[in-house]
């Protein structure tokens, strides 16, 4: 198979897939919905067809509590995955991810932060914000550290990463239990992420950022494919090498931060999405990030389907899910690294 | 004709140390310059500093007789191509997109690519023979395959100066041969190139004229002869070398001893 016919069939996949998906999470859940009654019901609110044929219950189900929450899962997971493809090029290593740069925990911190100190009380925008500040601070602070003695490698990375995680997850317990009502739910939506009650305004708020974030990182696809070939050829080939990283990073915080506001952590699917595709489309932005916005897209809809459908009453952290699919996945592909050199 | 290329008086720091002190060096269109000179000499630095990359402390360096500084980046890219020593780029990428970055400075961030960027692309892949490589991963080709790519890359830009740190110090005798052909056809299709080169003999084989840096400043310049057989030479590798005339006298084999 050619490498283009294999591109388009990567492409094709992942437009049958995002729908089945989305339609999946729909009519799947505590009360089951008919797919077909789920399809007529939406045809029938852009009046097209017939009445609907789910009782009112289940318009309420779908409408209010089901369909916020499945176009949440799909931003945060295609967002998620855009920023990680983006990292992957910047950090020229194809295991960057948000969640291991330190990325999410910097989100939390800020977003955590803005809470305690009662901004996001009377701003609605504020702790979004303050996720923001916090995933950019994370990443310059990283970017700073791991480059203080020349070009990263591959551990120094990932071991920076881990320490300045760490350092900001401390500081959002830390926060967390200075908290007067503090409860457990609160500290294990921060650690493990979780859709739970998302609705409309959380779906306006993602949207708000994702959205436009990862259409100007796919903007910028070319200066990422330049700046992938190293600092120097890219700086030869007269790209602005550290406007464009600076500008890339404040716009991953954009996507980022948001997520984590809505979504709390919801690690490795930055990094498996992109990884996973850059065999099958090639390492070119232009390639690469709109299909890693459908394939995490997909990752995270079927990931909350699944931490949803674990029990009756309990729901299963969404982080959780994600990391049971994508730490395996990253000890693989670390160990096809490593021995290559 | 008048030089395209040339420093005056340039001085370059790096960290606190002034790794070039005093280099006047001039590139003429079509010409071939092999640059040699002992390990930390700043032949690297130079080549960096002719490429923009790195700013005179000093004096300066002239474009088309403008200082590189009042050169816009992308008017100075498409000028100037360098071509380093390690190619970095990532090994999935198809050579052929590879080269095609090489457009960059031709089409910016959003422009499409254009039939004339397609034209420069195919042209730079037949110039360095690598055609039916294509398609190819960069991971999966030879050392010597990769800097055809790198070289490729360079030609893209479709410079009026090509520099080369190094070129062929991973290559094959063969592979060594191919790439230095290859210079010599964009040489004299017009475009100056000036070749950083570790192998002596190789260097002069090649290069119609040759400059050696020493500490930081040119210490001669002339024919590969009278380079090699100067004392600066000697002094410079701190070694003796001998010409032995060859052939009908014209070319030379280079001896090389270490002195007492």
């Amino acid at each position: 198979m050619s490498e283009r016919d294999r591109r388009l069939l990567a492409f094709a996949a992942l437009a049958v897939a995002l729908p089945l998906a989305l339609l999946a999470a729909l009519s799947l859940g505590s009360v089951p919905l008919p797919a077909g009654g789920v399809v007529r019901s939406a045809l029938a609110r852009l009046g097209l067809g017939g009445p609907t044929p789910l009782p009112e219950m289940g318009e309420v189900i779908l409408w209010s509590v089901r369909l916020p929450r499945v176009l949440i899962a799909a931003l945060v997971g295609g967002g998620l995955a855009v920023v990680g493809a983006a990292l992957q090029s910047l950090f020229r290593n194809p295991l960057a991810d948000a969640g291991l740069l330190g990325v999410g925990p910097g989100a939390a911190l800020g977003a955590v932060l803005a809470v305690n100190l009662g901004w996001a009380q009377q701003r609605f925008l504020a702790m979004p914000l303050a996720a923001c500040g916090g995933a950019l601070l994370a990443l310059l602070l990283i970017y700073a550290i791991a480059h203080a003695g020349g070009r990263p490698t591959l551990s120094g990375l990932l071991l920076t990463g881990l320490a300045v995680g760490a350092l900001a997850a401390a500081g959002t317990s830390v926060l967390l239990v200075a908290v007067e009502e503090f409860r457990v739910r609160t500290v294990l939506f921060w650690l493990a992420g979780g859709l739970e009650g998302r609705g409309y305004e959380h779906l306006a708020l993602a949207a708000g950022f994702v959205l436009p974030g990862a259409v100007a990182l796919l903007l910028l696809a070319r200066p990422l494919d330049v700046l992938s070939l190293g600092e120097e050829e890219a700086a030869a080939l007269s790209l602005p090498v550290h406007g464009v990283r600076i500008l890339v990073f404040g716009l991953c915080a954009l996507v980022a931060g948001p997520v984590t506001a809505v979504a709390g952590a919801v690690p490795f699917v930055g990094l498996v999405a992109p990884h996973a595709l850059r065999a099958l489309v090639g390492p070119l932005g232009r390639h690469l990030l709109p299909a890693s916005f459908l394939a995490g897209a997909v990752l995270v809809v079927v990931a909350d389907l699944a931490a949803r459908s674990f029990g009756q009453y309990v729901e299963l952290p969404l982080g959780s899910v994600t990391a049971f699919v994508g730490a395996p996945y990253f000890l693989l592909a670390l160990r096809g690294q490593e021995g290559r050199g | 004709m008048s030089a395209v290329l040339e420093t005056r008086g340039l001085w370059v720091e790096r960290g606190r140390r002034s790794v070039l002190r005093g280099v006047d060096l001039a590139l003429r269109p079509g010409e071939g310059l092999a640059l040699v000179g002992p390990n930390a000499a700043g032949k690297s630095t130079l080549v960096r500093a002719l490429a923009g990359l790195l700013p005179p402390a000093r004096g300066e360096v002239l474009l088309e007789g403008r200082s590189l500084a009042s050169w816009p980046r992308s008017g100075l890219a498409r000028r100037v191509a360098l071509v380093a020593a390690e190619d970095e780029a990532p090994d999935r990428i198809a050579v052929e997109d590879r080269v095609a970055l090489g457009r960059y400075p031709h089409r910016g961030a959003l422009a499409p690519l254009t039939a004339e960027d397609r034209t420069a692309v195919a042209r730079a892949l037949r110039q360095t023979e690598i055609e039916h490589l294509a398609r190819r991963p960069l991971g999966t080709l030879s050392a010597g395959e990769r800097q055809l790519a790198s070289l490729a890359r360079g030609l893209a830009q479709e410079p009026a100066v090509l520099l080369l740190d190094e070129p062929a110090t991973h290559l094959d005798v063969r592979h060594q041969l191919h790439l230095f052909r290859v210079l010599d056809d964009v040489r004299h299709s017009g475009v100056a190139v000036l070749a950083v080169i570790h192998d002596l003999p190789r260097a002069a084989t090649w290069a119609p004229r040759m400059a050696l840096l020493d500490d930081g400043r040119i210490a001669a310049a002339g024919s590969p002869t009278e380079v090699l057989e100067s004392e600066a030479a000697g002094q410079a590798f701190g070694v003796a070398i001998r010409g032995v005339p060859v052939g009908d006298g014209r070319e030379r084999l280079w001896r090389f001893e270490e002195r007492a």
